[in-house]
């Protein structure tokens, strides 16, 4: 699998990828080899779409434009907006009007979206933005048939609107699970709604009968914050739980884009975007922070903040040794970026913290100390790899120098010894 | 009274390292202590280039200062000469695993595999180092403790080399500059040290903690070496030199 660079054999791949073609990964899903038919099958799909969740043509068109004006998004933003949408999923220019229809689309999908063991800190940072952008928008909008957070049922009403979707869009919904799925105890450290299920058979029962199934944040992707160490409630990501393909966005929060970027996708092909072997969409995640950072010129010139606040950091240095985990971190923030496409931490001026890389509560800390700081995990040993190896290197000094010392004593004594005695055996050794 | 050379026995000259085996030795001398040099600066990179003034007043800004940044692309260059060293690490090692099997001269198995009285030998061996006595003998082929200590330390270069390419191909996206091969090789053979090591970070420390086991060996190998010409008077410490050494063909207290 050419383009990934996390485990796992060719065979555990959800999607099947393979190796010769992996890496011309195609937003499209290789659906077809021919530019014309693959237009075609777009466009059928999207033709059949429209019809399905729009009542006539003035309900197609007016919808998008009616949410929009709500937050005062012009029909140019939005145009704007699309055309960044189809660059960053590596489409050609001319799938600009089919990635506004898809949005449009998008908004009347049936969609569910399950809270897990989470801050919620997703929901929050795609709907409470105060400037959102088209991505945040149609989040907000999209036919939620079931999100705790907003919809206006409660109690035994908002679980039977969840049931009820399950059944009457089989197949056809769209799956949001955001928050790691405890499983200890059967689930019972999470028990949601009136019935007081478990989390755990929840997100099971819901990803079975889903069109697709996305677990967005890390928690849900790789079990986050839930599931750091020592994980009281053995947490786990969404796709431990259901033996369905499971794209993940992680990130804490996830960036809306890439969301929205992977639903429009799945409206156009009908499919999943080509993932990595942790499941992450490769349009999104395919590259390292470190490799796409702007201050990389200042880490390659050895140009570094060493404080918060020097001068350094008023240039813009490289964050390497204030704890940086962008060499280790696989996103597009660099190039998405967040709070309405305008900034990222480095930008901001701290380091990457590794949020969308599985167990990163546990492997990127200290958040702000360089990786060769940080802790081995030996039983036993509470040390940094340097403190540890000095450790074993002076302690090999020592038994060298007192193996030196030793030497030289017994060699004197015997020495003496043998002048004394001067005898010996003769025993012919043999000669090669 | 019987006279000195008979006491030890005639000096005789043995044949220990080939040209090609010594060309080796001082190429992975060379290249560990590069890659021990650079790898540090990467884990810690302790020289700060560049003009600004609260970094320019330690000793090392100050001397080596080279000013803009377009001028002092001082990281680059100790990656570009760790992976130079990387290289001359990864063909040595290849190359020695196929002389310990197929050396005409020397062929390392007969001595490393531990099977019969290999295993033995190298605990006399061990014994003699704290007792002084009963050396044993060491003649055309390594001595089996020394093998056994050498083909570790093969080991040990051998994980750095795995978890140094998961490293290394954390910044392709899928194809290089030689073909999709050979990113697809790199993740296909170090894959694994993402599992066992807990993602990148670890497979980070554990590069740099290997590190020290290396140099660990450096200084014990290097010890033992002089000590051993200093104990045996067999010249041992000029095998990688000349490719000889010396052997008595009596020892000393058999
Ligand atoms: C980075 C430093 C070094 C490394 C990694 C290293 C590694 C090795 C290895 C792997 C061998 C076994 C050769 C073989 O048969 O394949 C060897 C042999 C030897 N090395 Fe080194 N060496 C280093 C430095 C030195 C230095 C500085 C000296 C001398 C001052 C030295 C003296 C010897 C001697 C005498 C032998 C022959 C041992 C024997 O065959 O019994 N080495 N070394
Ligand atoms: C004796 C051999 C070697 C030593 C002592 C050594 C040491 C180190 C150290 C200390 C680091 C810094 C780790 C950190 O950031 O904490 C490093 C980085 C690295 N090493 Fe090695 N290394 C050796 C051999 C190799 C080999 C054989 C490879 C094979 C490709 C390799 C590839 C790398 C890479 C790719 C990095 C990361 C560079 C970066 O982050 O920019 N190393 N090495
Ligand atoms: S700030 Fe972080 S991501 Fe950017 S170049 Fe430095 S180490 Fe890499
Ligand atoms: S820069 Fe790093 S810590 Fe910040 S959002 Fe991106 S992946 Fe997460």
């Amino acid at each position: 699998m050419a383009s990934e660079h996390h485990s796992d054999s060719n065979d555990s791949n959800p999607n099947g990828n393979n190796p010769d073609t992996d890496f011309k990964w195609d937003p499209l899903r290789f659906i077809s080899k021919k530019p014309d038919e693959v237009l075609k099958k777009v466009d059928d799909r999207l033709d059949a779409l429209e019809k399905e969740y729009f009542s006539d043509k003035k309900d197609k068109e007016e919808n998008l434009p009616n949410i929009l004006g709500i937050y005062g998004v012009s029909r140019r933003d939005f145009l704007k907006w699309t055309a960044f949408l189809t660059s960053a999923l590596m489409l050609p220019y001319i799938f600009k009007p089919r990635v506004a229809r898809a949005a449009n689309i998008l908004t009347r999908t049936p969609f569910i979206w399950l809270d897990m063991a989470d801050c919620m800190g997703n929901t929050e940072g795609f709907l409470r933005t105060a400037h959102p952008t088209p991505a945040e928008i149609i989040l907000n909008y999209v036919s939620v048939n079931y999100m705790e957070s907003i919809m206006a049922p409660a109690g035994y009403q908002a679980e039977a609107r969840r049931t009820e979707t399950v059944k009457k869009y089989k197949g056809k919904y769209i799956l949001v699970v955001e928050g790691a799925i405890p499983t200890g105890m059967d689930g019972k450290f999470l028990t949601i709604g009136a019935k007081g299920d478990t989390g755990l058979k929840i997100a099971k029962e819901t990803a079975k009968h889903a069109g697709v199934i996305i677990a967005v944040g890390n928690c849900a992707a790789y079990g986050g914050i839930p599931a750091a160490n020592p994980n009281p409630t053995s947490a786990v990501g969404l796709s431990s739980v259901t033996d369905r393909s499971v794209i993940n966005i992680p990130a804490c929060p996830a960036n809306p884009v890439n969301l929205v970027g992977t639903l429009v996708e799945y409206i156009l092909i009908g499919k999943a975007p080509q993932l990595d072997s942790i499941g992450r969409p490769l349009w999104a995640y395919s590259g390292r922070l470190h490799d796409n950072c702007y201050r990389r010129g200042h880490f390659e010139a050895g140009e570094y903040v060493r404080e918060w606040g020097d001068e350094g950091a008023k240039k813009q240095y490289c964050l390497y040794m204030m704890g940086c985990k962008g060499p280790f971190t696989w996103n597009n923030c660099t190039i998405a970026e967040y709070n309405q496409d305008i900034s990222f931490p480095m930008r901001a001026g701290h380091g990457c913290i590794g949020c969308s890389q599985p167990a990163f509560w546990d492997r990127m800390t200290p958040f702000e100390k360089p990786n060769a700081d940080a802790k081995i995990i030996i039983p036993g040993v509470e040390a940094t790899a340097d403190e540890f190896g000095v450790g074993l290197f002076a302690a090999a000094g020592a038994g060298i120098a007192a193996h030196a010392i030793y030497t030289g004593i017994k060699k004197k004594k015997e020495h003496k010894k043998s002048k004394n005695e001067d005898s010996e055996k003769n025993d012919d050794n043999k000669k090669e | 009274m019987q006279n000195k050379n008979s006491k030890y026995g005639e000096i005789q000259l043995v044949h220990r390292m080939t040209v090609i085996k010594r060309i080796i030795h001082w190429s992975f001398f060379a290249a560990i202590i590069n890659n021990i040099i650079t790898g540090f600066y990467i884990a810690y990179p302790f020289l700060i280039f560049g003009k600004t003034p609260t970094q320019a007043d330690s000793l090392s800004t100050g001397i080596l200062n080279s000013g803009e940044t377009y001028q002092a692309f001082i990281m680059t260059w100790m990656r570009e000469f760790h992976f130079i060293g990387a290289v001359i690490i990864d063909v040595i090692f290849f190359v020695w695993l196929y002389l310990a099997f197929f050396s005409w001269k020397e062929p390392l198995y007969k001595s490393f595999i531990p099977f019969g009285d290999k295993l033995e030998e190298a605990w006399r061996m061990l014994k003699h180092y704290f007792t002084l006595k009963d050396k044993p003998k060491t003649d055309r082929y390594q001595d089996p403790l020394n093998a056994i200590i050498f083909t570790l330390f093969h080991l040990l270069i051998l994980l750095q080399m795995l978890t140094g390419f998961q490293m290394y191909v954390a910044s392709f996206t899928g194809t290089s500059a030689v073909g999709a091969w050979w990113p697809w090789l790199l993740h296909f053979s170090t894959d694994w040290t993402l599992v066992v090591f807990g993602g990148l970070t670890g497979v980070t420390l554990v590069h740099l903690f290997i590190m020290w086991l290396i140099m660990i060996f450096i200084v014990y190998h290097i010890y033992i070496e002089v000590w051993r010409s200093i104990m045996w008077k067999e010249g041992d410490i000029l095998i990688p030199f000349g490719g000889y050494k010396y052997m008595r063909n009596k020892s000393e207290s058999e």
